[in-house]
């Protein structure tokens, strides 16, 4: 019930004047004007009545808490109102004489109400005025029955001696440390100066050290030199892919599945994330188009002058010799170990494009060829060749005749032509081997064709005869083919066709990089949706 | 964004910068251990190869990985008059398997280093982090363990400071007068700018470990 309002005390509450009056040593006094000010009496009473106030509240509250009566609230916040506005006024009267004093209470309470006059007492502690005597007394020893200004300058004379002594004793000091070489007091605050030597390596070093933190030189490891250690650190054992190196591995891209052995690419494929070996219709036999065993729902209608599942309605037949020798070179591929197809393949490219034919071999070649140059060149994008093309191989079957008009390197119509007598030969490859090819073949210079190739090809024949543009009579079929297949590619992509263009015209010297240049044409494929197959080629499409 | 201020220290006087920023920041410092991967991309994602690095923290039992992309710094006169360097900054925790991403992206390994040292981390106005490494150098690909120093007898000093693009200039200048606390014993200045070391470094050094006698934190 006390202190409930943290009344601030005045600091001399209970002014004390009968308590020191009757003591000797002079009292510190508060100044008569301040404490008139203050009026304490006043503040007194105030507080007085305050209390009694807030007790009288109390009082009532706790009648009605005893005779469980709700009190009249109006009534009580009326008088609450009442009581802090006192208190406040209380409390801003006592702020304006505060500035006298130094230091006044923030906040009084039961806990220091008792020890707040004490602290605020100017008075010393006894100790410290005894002690304050006694050197008082030490140093007016002999003056102290002196009048005060006589007193004075006694002292002044004393301190003036002191001083002299003082600067007789730095000069003695200064003296000595010259006479004994000690260099003078300064010494430890000089700034050290750097040996220019050192600085320089120092400079050296810190150039090393930034250049290496932030732009990585002098950390560079040769690349013959980056080979992985056989004990990676802990953190990097499971992080790094296995087996080929720390540098990015694009391979398994051309592991598209084939009937034969030989040219299986899944031992080839170290990713093993395309090539399941055994699984996915890896080596599964594609019924040839001459079955008619369309699996795809799109099958191309027999009206196409050049359907593909009956090569011999094929406007311009490919000669047998060419035939033969298509044949016979993808004998000998297939006979081949893997990894000297690609060199046999270049080869029978070559010599195919002396021959100016790109034939059955020639395609059968170009699916090794993409698929063992992704294999050789990394390629990472190729890998997503295979995931694709393996569920749509049935699909894909109908692509791959049309893939076989897709000659990569020449433009010849006979080429084209042949390209779809080969779909037979190319049936038992899988579609991805297709694809693959079908990729390949995008380097023909007539930018539709291209397009059209690349599109899927549920229709086969023709959609080769799409977009042939003029001036190359001969492909009309395959264009028109082209046209029917809903993919429509053609004239969608004139910079793609104009850089396949471009690729073309290497030759067939340059199968690795007519295929890689393949892929940006491939990739700008439009087309999204008709076409079923349209996802899986544009993902050949981006060896 | 960050504001970022690089300095440089003799290896003797890490100590002494320890302990004061010990007294500064009033947090333990934190032990850094960070394998960092820096990774270019081919040729197949663009014109202009992208820097890409990887931050693997082998601090703690689980190593944890961060991916970081360091942008282009702001240029013109208002950065010139800024103390700080200010660029664009992205981060983010990634999984272990980034590496792996990374490679599969056509991005290269083109250096890598191995940070050690400490850390400590102070508020004032912005969180400021103040990393106190020894760059290392790895003589075979990815071994950690025989990580030499780059530069022995000096350590790399870096103050970083996230910052948005309404507030940089504050946090600028949290970071520099965070600096001055600091001028005893090392310079700091924007990464690329060289600052040499402090003539005053040995006796502040001296001091700081004298008032501390020579007390390990």
């Amino acid at each position: 019930m006390e202190n409930i309002g943290g009344v601030a005390l005045p600091q001399g509450y209970q002014p004390p004047p009968a308590a020191e009056g009757v003591a000797p040593p002079k009292v510190e006094r508060l100044n008569p004007v301040v404490q008139q000010q203050l009026n304490l009496e006043s503040v007194k009473t105030r507080a007085l009545g305050l209390y009694k106030a807030i007790s009288r509240i109390l009082e009532d509250f706790d009648a009605f808490a005893r005779t469980n009566s709700t009190p009249k609230w109006q009534d009580a916040l009326g008088q609450f109102s009442m009581v802090s506005m006192e208190l406040f006024n209380i409390v801003e009267d006592i702020k304006n004489v505060s500035k006298a004093f130094v230091v006044h209470p923030r906040n009084v309470n039961a806990e220091n109400a008792t020890i707040l006059p004490v602290m605020l007492s100017s008075k010393l502690l006894p100790e410290m005025e005894a002690e304050d005597n006694t050197k008082r007394e030490q140093l007016l020893y002999g003056i102290s029955g002196l009048p005060v200004h006589m007193q004075i300058e006694k002292l002044k004379a004393r301190i003036d001696m002191i001083g002299a002594a003082c600067e007789a004793a730095e000069k003695v000091i200064s003296d000595c440390r010259k006479a004994y070489g000690l260099g003078s007091r300064q010494g430890p605050t000089l700034v050290p100066t750097l040996d220019k030597v050192q600085a320089a390596k120092i400079q050296e070093q810190e150039n090393l050290l930034r250049a290496a933190v932030n732009y990585g030189e002098g950390l560079r490891i040769p690349a013959d030199q980056r080979q992985l250690p056989t004990s990676l650190p802990s953190h990097l054992v499971d992080v790094l892919p296995f087996g080929d190196g720390a540098q990015n591995l694009g391979d398994n891209s051309g592991t598209y599945v084939k009937n034969n052995p030989p040219f299986s690419s899944n031992s080839v494929n170290t990713q093993g994330v395309l090539q399941t070996p055994g699984g996915q219709l890896i080596g599964r036999s594609v019924p040839s188009p001459s079955n008619a065993a369309f699996d795809n729902a799109s099958t191309p209608p027999m009206a196409y002058a050049n359907s593909p599942r009956s090569s011999t309605n094929i406007a311009n037949t490919p000669s047998p010799q060419q035939q033969v020798q298509q044949q016979q070179q993808r004998q000998k591929i297939m006979q081949l170990p893997q990894h000297q197809q690609p060199l046999l393949v270049q080869q029978q490219l070559r010599q195919s494009s002396n021959a100016g034919v790109l034939g059955q071999g020639s395609i059968s070649q170009l699916h090794d060829i993409t698929g063992q140059t992704q294999q050789k060149f990394q390629q990472i994008t190729g890998q997503h060749q295979m995931p694709y093309s393996q569920p749509m191989l049935q699909q894909q079957f109908q692509n791959r005749q049309l893939q076989a008009a897709h000659m990569p390197h020449n433009i010849a119509q006979n080429q084209i032509n042949q390209g779809s007598q080969l779909r037979s030969h190319l049936n038992q490859f899988s579609g991805a081997a297709n694809s693959a090819l079908f990729n390949a073949a995008q380097t023909s210079p007539n930018s539709q064709m291209i397009t059209n190739m690349s599109a899927s090809m549920q229709s086969q024949l023709p959609r080769m005869q799409f977009g042939l543009t003029g001036g190359h009579p001969q492909r009309n079929l395959q264009s028109q083919m082209l046209n029917d297949q809903m993919f429509g590619m053609g004239g969608s992509n004139p910079a793609s066709m104009v850089a396949n263009l471009q690729q073309q015209q290497g030759g067939f010297g340059n199968i690795p990089t007519n295929t890689q240049n393949l892929q940006p044409g491939m990739v700008n494929l439009p087309n999204p949706t008709q076409n079923p197959n349209f996802p899986q080629q544009r993902q050949q499409n981006q060896q | 964004m960050e504001c970022v201020v690089q300095g440089i220290i003799e290896t003797q006087h890490v100590e002494a910068l320890q302990i004061l920023l010990q007294g500064l920041c009033g947090a333990p410092k934190e032990r850094i251990r960070v394998h960092e991967l820096c990774l270019k991309s081919g040729p197949n994602l663009g014109v202009v190869p992208s820097e890409v690095r990887l931050l693997c923290d082998l601090a703690q039992p689980t190593p944890s990985w961060t991916v970081r992309h360091v942008g282009g710094s702001m240029r013109g006169a208002g950065a010139e008059q800024i103390s700080v360097l200010v660029r664009t900054v992205v981060e983010s925790k990634v999984g272990n398997n980034a590496l792996r991403f990374f490679y599969a992206l056509g991005y290269k390994l083109d250096h890598e280093l191995l940070k050690i040292g400490f850390a400590f981390r102070f508020q004032k106005g912005a969180p400021i982090t103040i990393t106190v490494t020894s760059a290392n150098k790895m003589p075979r690909l990815h071994a950690t363990d025989e990580a030499v120093p780059v530069t022995p007898g000096i350590q790399l000093v870096e103050i970083t400071a996230p910052a948005a693009a309404d507030n940089y200039n504050d946090v600028a200048s949290a970071v520099s007068s965070f600096c001055e606390y600091l001028a005893p014993l090392l310079h700091l200045s924007k990464p690329g700018v060289s600052t040499g070391i402090v003539p005053t470094a040995a006796a502040a050094a001296a001091s700081l470990l004298s008032n501390s006698g020579g007390k390990t934190i």
